[in-house]
C-alpha cells in the first residue's frame, strides 16, 4: 500500500514538473499566465493515442511524436496569438487571451476526438494505456515509474543545461532579466520568446504521455489538472524555475498522501483537487514569494 | 408552441449572460478587478435555489421530509409543485426567500474576495478567485446534503399555478424584467461619479487615494454589487432549468463570461449588452445548421471555438472591443493615451 502510495506520487510529481517548469517559463519571458496549458499535454496524449492506434504500437514509442507535436503547437501559438500582441496587452489580458486558446485548443481536440472515433471507429474518450512492466537492478518496476523518471529528470537536466552552458539558453535568461536591455544589446527577443513556448509546450506535451497510464482521459482532462499546475508554480514561488520544480513534487505528495488520508478520516476522496486550489490559495494570501523566497535574494 | 419555447430560451440565457456580463464589467471593466471567480458567485444564486426551493416549501406545507435529500429532492420537488399549482402565494414565497438569500450571501462572500485584492498583483488576484471558485464547486460536489452532489438537486416550479403556456410567457417577462433592471442599475452607476471613481482607481490607484477617495471601500463596493449580481443570475437559471448541478459552474463558465466581456467593449456599460449577443448569434446559427448538415462531430463545441478566434482578433484588431469605453472628455488626449499605456508598459518593463 505505501509503496503504491509512493509510486504514484513520484509519477505525479514527475509530471507536474515537466508541466509546471513549462509553465513557469512562458510566464517568466512573455509574461503570459497561460490557461490554455493543460491543453497542451491533451494535444500529446491524442498525438501518442492516434499513433498507437493507428501502429498497433506502445505509446511510449510515440514520445518524440507527441514532443515534436508541442514543438510545433507551442510555435504556432506564439507566432499566430502571442507576438502580436507584444508590448500592445495587460497581464490580465493576456490571460483573458489564453482563456480563448484554451477554448480553442480543448474544443478543437473534442472535435478531433469525434471525427476519430467516426473514422477508426475506437473509443477516444476514457482512454487508458497499458502500462509494461520493466525489470530494473533485479526487481520489477511499473514502466511507468521509471519511464516517467528518466523523462522527465532527462527533460530537466537537458533544459538545465541548455539555460546555463548554450549561447541561446543565456540570451533567454538575459531576457527573462530585462528584456529591453537585452533587446538593445543585439538579442533577437521574438526568437526567444518563440523557443520558450516551444519548450513549454513539448514538456506538456510529453507529460500528457503519460497521463493515460495513469488515469483515465478525456479531452478536457488537461484543462482539469491546470489548477494543480498553477499551484505547483505558485507554490514555487512564480518567478522562479527551481521553485516550480520542488513545488510541483510537494504538490504531488500532499494530493496523493492526502487522499489517503482523506479517506482514512472518512472524507471523500473527491475532495483531491481542492488540496492544491487550497494551497495556491494559501501560498498566495500568506507568501506570495513561495519557495524561492527561501533562497532566492531577489 | 416551438416558437415559444425557442424565444423563451434565447430569452432567459440572453437575460443571464447578460446579468453576469454586467457585473463582471462592472468589477473589471470598470474597478480593475479581475473577478475570475464568476462562475462560483453565479453558483451562489443557483445553490441558494437548489438547496432552499424544496425545504423552504416542505417548510410552509409542513410537510415531512423523510430520507436522503440527494435520492429524494427530485420527488420532493415535485410534490411541493403541485402544491404550489393550487396555491401561487406559496411559489412567490419560495421564489422571494430564495432571491434573497441568494443575494445576501453573494454579497457577504463577494466583500470576503474583495479582501485579498489588497495584497495582490491583479493577475495573482484572478487566479486566486479561479481556485476559491473551483473549491466551491468541489464541495458543492461532494458535500451530498447542499445540493445534491452529482446527482443534482431538484427545483420547485414556483409558477406552477399559471400552467403552459402562460408560465412560460411569465418567466419569459421575469427574466427579462429583472435583466433590464440589473442592467439600468448597472448603468447608473457606470456613468454616475462613482463609475468614474472605479475608473479612476483602475487607472492609477494612488492618485485616487490622494483624492481621499477610500480604495478598500470602493473595491468592497464593486465587488459586493457584482458578485449579488451574478447571484441574481444563478437564481433565474436555476429556476428557469429546474435542476441544479454543480457540474455547471466550472471555470468554463467564468471563461465564457470573461470572453464575452471583452469581445462586447470592457468599461462600456453597452460591452455587457453586445457581448451576449455575439456569443448567442453564433451559437444559435450553429444550432440551426446542425439540423441541415450532417458533420462527423458535435457542432456545439464550434462555437466556443468561434468565441475564442473572436476574442483573438478583437484583442489585437480592436483592443477596446465591439463597443469601446468612453474616454474620459475632460482630460487632454495626451494625458489619455498616456493612462492607456500605463497598464501594458507595467507588464512588460517589470524588473
Amino acid at each position: 500500500m505505501a509503496m503504491d502510495l509512493l509510486v504514484d506520487a513520484v509519477v505525479y510529481g514527475n509530471l507536474l514538473s515537466l508541466l509546471s517548469i513549462g509553465l513557469s517559463l512562458t510566464l517568466l519571458t512573455t509574461r503570459v499566465s497561460n490557461f490554455a496549458h493543460g491543453d497542451f499535454a491533451t494535444v500529446g496524449i491524442y498525438v501518442a493515442y492516434t499513433m498507437s492506434v493507428l501502429f498497433g504500437a506502445n505509446p511510449y514509442l510515440f514520445l518524440p511524436f507527441s514532443f515534436v507535436g508541442g514543438l510545433l503547437l507551442g510555435f504556432l501559438v506564439y507566432r499566430v496569438v502571442f507576438e502580436p500582441l507584444r508590448g500592445k496587452a495587460s497581464l490580465v489580458t493576456l490571460m483573458i487571451v489564453s482563456m480563448a486558446l484554451d477554448f480553442i485548443l480543448r474544443y478543437s481536440v473534442q472535435i478531433y476526438a469525434d471525427v476519430l472515433q467516426r473514422s477508426l471507429g475506437v473509443y477516444t474518450r476514457g482512454i487508458v494505456f497499458k502500462d509494461v512492466n520493466v525489470n530494473f537492478l533485479g526487481s520489477t518496476l511499473p514502466g511507468l515509474l521509471v519511464i516517467s523518471s528518466a523523462v522527465a529528470w532527462l527533460f530537466l537536466l537537458l533544459l538545465y543545461l541548455f539555460l546555463y552552458k548554450t549561447k541561446v539558453g543565456i540570451a533567454m535568461r538575459a531576457v527573462i532579466e530585462n528584456p529591453s536591455l537585452s533587446e538593445a544589446l543585439g538579442i533577437n527577443v521574438k526568437r526567444v520568446y518563440a523557443l520558450s513556448w516551444m519548450l513549454s509546450a513539448s514538456f506538456a506535451s510529453v507529460a500528457g504521455v503519460f497521463l493515460p497510464f495513469r488515469i483515465t482521459v478525456n479531452p478536457d482532462t488537461g484543462f482539469s489538472i491546470l489548477l494543480s499546475i498553477f499551484a505547483a508554480v505558485t507554490l514555487g514561488g512564480l518567478e522562479s524555475l527551481l521553485g516550480s520544480i520542488v513545488g510541483a513534487y510537494i504538490i504531488a505528495f500532499s494530493e496523493t498522501v492526502g487522499v489517503y488520508y482523506l479517506s482514512q478520516i472518512g472524507l471523500s476522496t473527491a475532495y483531491r483537487p481542492a488540496i492544491s486550489f487550497i494551497t495556491l490559495a494559501l501560498v498566495l494570501l500568506l507568501y506570495p514569494r513561495g519557495l524561492a523566497g527561501l533562497w532566492s535574494k531577489r | 408552441m416551438d416558437v415559444v419555447f425557442f424565444v423563451l430560451d434565447l430569452a432567459v440565457l440572453y437575460s443571464v449572460y447578460v446579468i453576469l456580463a454586467s457585473s463582471l464589467n462592472l468589477e473589471y471593466g470598470e474597478a480593475g478587478l479581475p473577478n475570475f471567480a464568476k462562475a462560483a458567485f453565479f453558483a451562489i444564486g443557483a445553490f441558494s435555489v437548489g438547496a432552499l426551493s424544496v425545504r423552504l416549501g416542505a417548510v410552509f406545507l409542513d410537510m415531512a421530509l423523510e430520507g436522503d435529500f440527494k435520492l429524494n429532492s427530485l420527488r420532493w420537488a415535485m410534490s411541493v409543485s403541485q402544491s404550489v399549482a393550487r396555491n401561487p402565494f406559496l411559489g412567490l414565497g419560495i421564489f422571494i426567500a430564495t432571491l434573497i438569500v441568494a443575494v445576501l450571501v453573494g454579497s457577504v462572500l463577494g466583500v470576503l474576495a474583495s479582501y485579498p485584492a489588497l495584497r495582490l498583483r491583479e493577475d495573482y488576484l484572478g487566479m486566486l478567485l479561479i481556485a476559491f471558485s473551483e473549491t466551491i464547486r468541489i464541495v458543492a460536489r461532494n458535500y451530498d446534503p447542499l445540493v445534491g452532489g452529482t446527482f443534482g438537486a431538484g427545483v420547485v416550479d414556483f409558477l406552477a399555478w399559471a400552467g403552459s403556456p402562460l408560465r412560460e410567457i411569465l418567466l419569459l417577462f421575469l427574466s427579462v424584467v429583472v435583466a433590464a433592471i440589473i442592467w439600468l442599475v448597472y448603468y447608473r452607476l457606470s456613468t454616475s461619479p462613482f463609475g468614474r471613481t472605479l475608473r479612476a482607481m483602475r487607472d492609477n490607484e494612488l492618485a485616487t487615494e490622494s483624492l481621499g477617495r477610500n480604495i478598500v471601500k470602493l473595491r468592497m463596493m464593486a465587488m459586493m454589487i457584482g458578485s449579488a449580481m451574478a447571484s441574481v443570475a444563478g437564481v433565474l437559471y436555476a429556476y428557469y432549468v429546474g435542476t441544479v448541478n454543480p457540474d455547471d459552474f466550472t471555470t468554463s463558465k467564468t471563461f465564457l463570461i470573461t470572453l464575452m466581456v471583452i469581445i462586447g467593449g470592457s468599461g462600456n456599460p453597452y460591452g455587457p449588452l453586445v457581448g451576449p449577443a455575439v456569443y448567442l448569434a453564433f451559437d444559435r446559427l450553429i444550432q440551426f445548421t446542425k439540423q441541415r448538415l450532417i458533420l462527423p462531430f458535435d457542432p456545439n463545441y464550434l462555437s466556443y471555438i468561434v468565441l475564442g478566434v473572436v476574442l483573438i482578433i478583437v484583442v489585437d484588431r480592436h483592443p477596446g472591443g465591439i463597443v469601446p469605453e468612453k474616454p474620459t472628455l475632460t482630460l487632454p488626449r495626451e494625458l489619455r493615451s498616456l493612462l492607456r499605456q500605463r497598464r501594458v508598459e507595467e507588464t512588460w518593463n517589470r524588473q
